[in-house]
């Protein structure tokens, strides 16, 4: 890509195609210009992506519609809350959380051939969506999870998840506070099968964390508090995304982002739709819209995450990214562990795992 | 907590007398300035208190998370099973409850001089003293903690201060990211919580008692332990209690300070809810400490026998 401005083109190119789709497809609200278009939409989203940054093409699109966010804190937050009889048309779950949606009927089927911006996505994300054959959920950001450390501490290198409970490293390591990541974690240091976690080998998990825990600084609930913990030398290594991998390197803080030899960690952030919602055309739109290349642009240039556009993520040419993001190295992608989807009784049996952990003597 | 008051009926006595005091005759019936006064505390209260209350004790007998809470289900008591076999929720409340109990004698102890000095000594310049001691209430209770954070880290001040003494070469470990660090922080935040109370208390005291004891040849330490501080006692449990029962299902502070060892028992009830998506469970660990800490206030009230000592 040369120049920002093709891109630009691109972008207003398919804004007025999409008007005349909208316009040629005739009937109920596709009548109304998109200028003109009123209503008002609930997402359920996480901290931080409810700024304008994050829809911006469907703020420009349709600048009369009100969007209306609520803050959920994590995945099973988000669930709990949809499961409660939360009335938000479009939610954000990432993966590992997406079949109960599907299983207890708290998602809605998406007709793609309403999403303008579809062929963009790269099959093995749109793959991720589906569930039973249907595309119940579109893909929208992604990343990696991995052993971030710093190179200056830790001079000998990490290549292996084991580092997270290498006593060497003892009082200076921090572990996301998270059930289904610490078994995750424990797989891959054993070889164990992540969607056939035998009762026996949960037991044995969880007493490696709690062994862990003396090794533990502290189990990080937000990026910020990590990249404090790395940044004061506290933290040598620690579960990470690489948001905070981009974030510390801008910092000019010296770490590297680990290539641990069990293949790191990726994860996919999708959107979905409630069953039932009155608000499907709108809620369409704005999962077309998440799907634009100028929102994408800035989940890559303001969080340091992956988008599912895949334009978008040629277009990167910032090296930190390029870097962070690990583009001029295919392989890693390969050797890459996507978190399957966690059944109801893995999701309750590793997050009470994780909360004896932290209740353990 | 009640206080002595002169007896002033909540409700007249003998119908047809309600609105007519010797000297009021204006105003409304009092009957009605009761409810007019009442209603809206009790609205605010039973909307947003009682009834997610009972919404959680609802939720503490469902199976799971399934299925429209309206709709049918079978109340169990799975989650109180659950929650009886696993030994180390209890013990974490138990510990939960040790800590609460230092942290509100601690608090009490120390914020005593506080309210003696603003009651006795303050003088005309109390007011502003006790404005100051309300000051760091004007910012968030998250930034007080966050601040603990920046006092007990390896670069905080208190290391900082250290090494440039030349007392300690490397930084000291162990102050921040454990339970100590906890109980720190968690007694300086309830300081000014637990002084007022007991301000209340030593003003209420009629200082010509105090000239009645040095009259009697009583000295300085006599007056203050025979006279002063079993008056000012229902102020010392209310300032305990004040700050006994939020902590004891505390969950923030732990969180920002207190590292993979300082969990409290509010912890794991906040990891059900917002990381587990059980709130069955939760709610039924919820329960627990709330059924906990009323035993434990009641019986501590019928030890003490507040009533005595306000009589």
């Amino acid at each position: 890509m040369n120049s920002r401005r093709s891109k630009f083109f691109v972008l207003q190119a398919l804004l007025v195609a999409l008007t005349l789709i909208l316009t040629a497809c005739g009937g109920g609200a596709a009548d109304v210009p998109p200028g003109e278009l009123t209503g008002s939409l609930s997402v359920l989203d996480w901290a931080g992506y409810d700024a304008e940054d994050f829809w911006v093409d469907f703020k420009n699109t349709y600048p009369n519609v009100t969007v209306n966010f609520e803050i959920g804190i994590s995945d099973a937050d988000i669930y709990a809350k949809m499961a409660a009889g939360n009335q938000a048309d479009v939610f954000h779950p990432y993966t590992g959380w997406l079949q109960f949606y599907v299983d207890e009927g708290l998602v809605e089927e998406i007709d793609t051939s309403k999403l303008t911006n579809w062929d963009k996505v790269p099959d093995h994300f749109k793959q991720i969506g589906q569930i039973d054959g249907k595309q119940y959920f579109i893909p929208w950001d992604w990343g990696f999870s991995s052993v971030l450390y710093r190179t200056d501490l830790i001079p000998e290198g990490v290549d292996s998840w084991a580092a997270l409970t290498d006593p060497a490293y003892g009082g200076h390591i921090s572990m996301w506070d998270d059930g289904p990541a610490a078994v995750t974690v424990s797989s891959y240091i054993h070889g164990y099968d992540e969607t056939t976690i035998t009762d026996e080998q949960l037991a044995g998990i969880k007493d490696e964390w709690i062994a862990q825990r003396d090794l533990n600084l502290f189990y990080w609930a937000g990026e910020p508090e990590l990249v404090e913990g790395m940044t004061s030398g506290d933290v040598w290594a620690a579960y990470a995304w690489q948001g905070a991998y981009a974030t510390l390197l801008a910092n000019g803080v010296p770490v590297a982002y680990a290539n641990p030899k069990e293949g790191r960690n990726s994860w996919v952030g999708v959107y979905g739709i409630r069953k039932g919602t009155e608000n499907m055309d709108l809620a369409l739109k704005f999962l077309d819209a998440k799907l634009a290349e100028a929102t994408g642009n800035n989940v890559v240039n303001l969080f340091y995450y992956g988008h599912s556009n895949q334009d978008v993520m040629n277009g990167i040419t910032d090296e930190t990214l390029k870097e962070a993001f690990s583009i001029d190295d295919p392989s890693i992608l390969e050797t890459t562990n996507f978190t399957p989807n966690l059944t109801a009784e893995q999701r309750d049996a590793w997050t009470a795992m994780w909360a004896e952990v932290k209740a353990a003597p | 907590m009640t206080t002595p008051s002169p007896a002033l009926p909540l409700f007249p006595r003998k119908k047809g007398e309600g609105g007519r005091r010797p000297g009021g005759g204006r105003g409304l019936d009092r009957r009605a300035t009761f409810w007019f006064l009442y209603i809206p505390p009790l609205f605010w209260l039973g909307a947003f208190f009682l009834i997610p209350l009972l919404l959680m004790l609802v939720y503490s007998f469902r199976p799971d998370m399934r299925g429209d809470f309206f709709g049918a289900w079978q109340p169990t008591l799975d989650q109180y099973a659950k929650l009886a076999s696993t030994g180390s929720y209890w013990r974490l409340l138990g510990i939960s409850a040790i800590v609460a109990f230092v942290i509100s004698v601690s608090a009490v102890v120390l914020s005593y001089p506080v309210a003696y000095f603003l009651a006795f000594h303050g003088k005309q310049r109390a007011a502003f003293y006790l404005v100051l001691l309300l000051v760091p209430f004007w910012t968030s209770y998250l930034l007080r903690v966050m601040a603990w954070k920046i006092m007990l880290g390896t670069e905080g001040v208190i290391n900082s201060f250290l090494i440039y003494l030349n007392l300690i070469e490397e930084p000291l470990r162990f102050l921040l990211y454990n339970r100590n660090a906890v109980v720190i922080t968690l007694i300086y935040v309830w300081i000014p919580f637990a002084t007022l109370p007991i301000l209340a208390a030593l003003q209420r005291i009629d200082t010509s008692l105090f000239e009645a004891a040095a009259d009697l040849g009583a000295r300085p330490i006599h007056q203050f332990l025979r006279v002063t501080l079993p008056l000012s006692l229902p102020g010392v449990f209310a300032g305990f209690f004040m700050v006994f029962i939020p902590t004891v299902g505390e969950y923030v502070t732990p969180l920002l300070v207190g590292g993979s060892r300082g969990s409290l028992y509010g912890n794991i009830i906040q990891d059900f809810f917002t990381k587990a998506a059980n709130w069955p469970f939760g709610a039924a660990m919820s329960m627990v400490m709330l059924a906990g800490t009323l035993v434990l206030v009641t019986l501590a009230t019928r030890l003490i026998n507040l009533r005595d000592l306000l009589e």
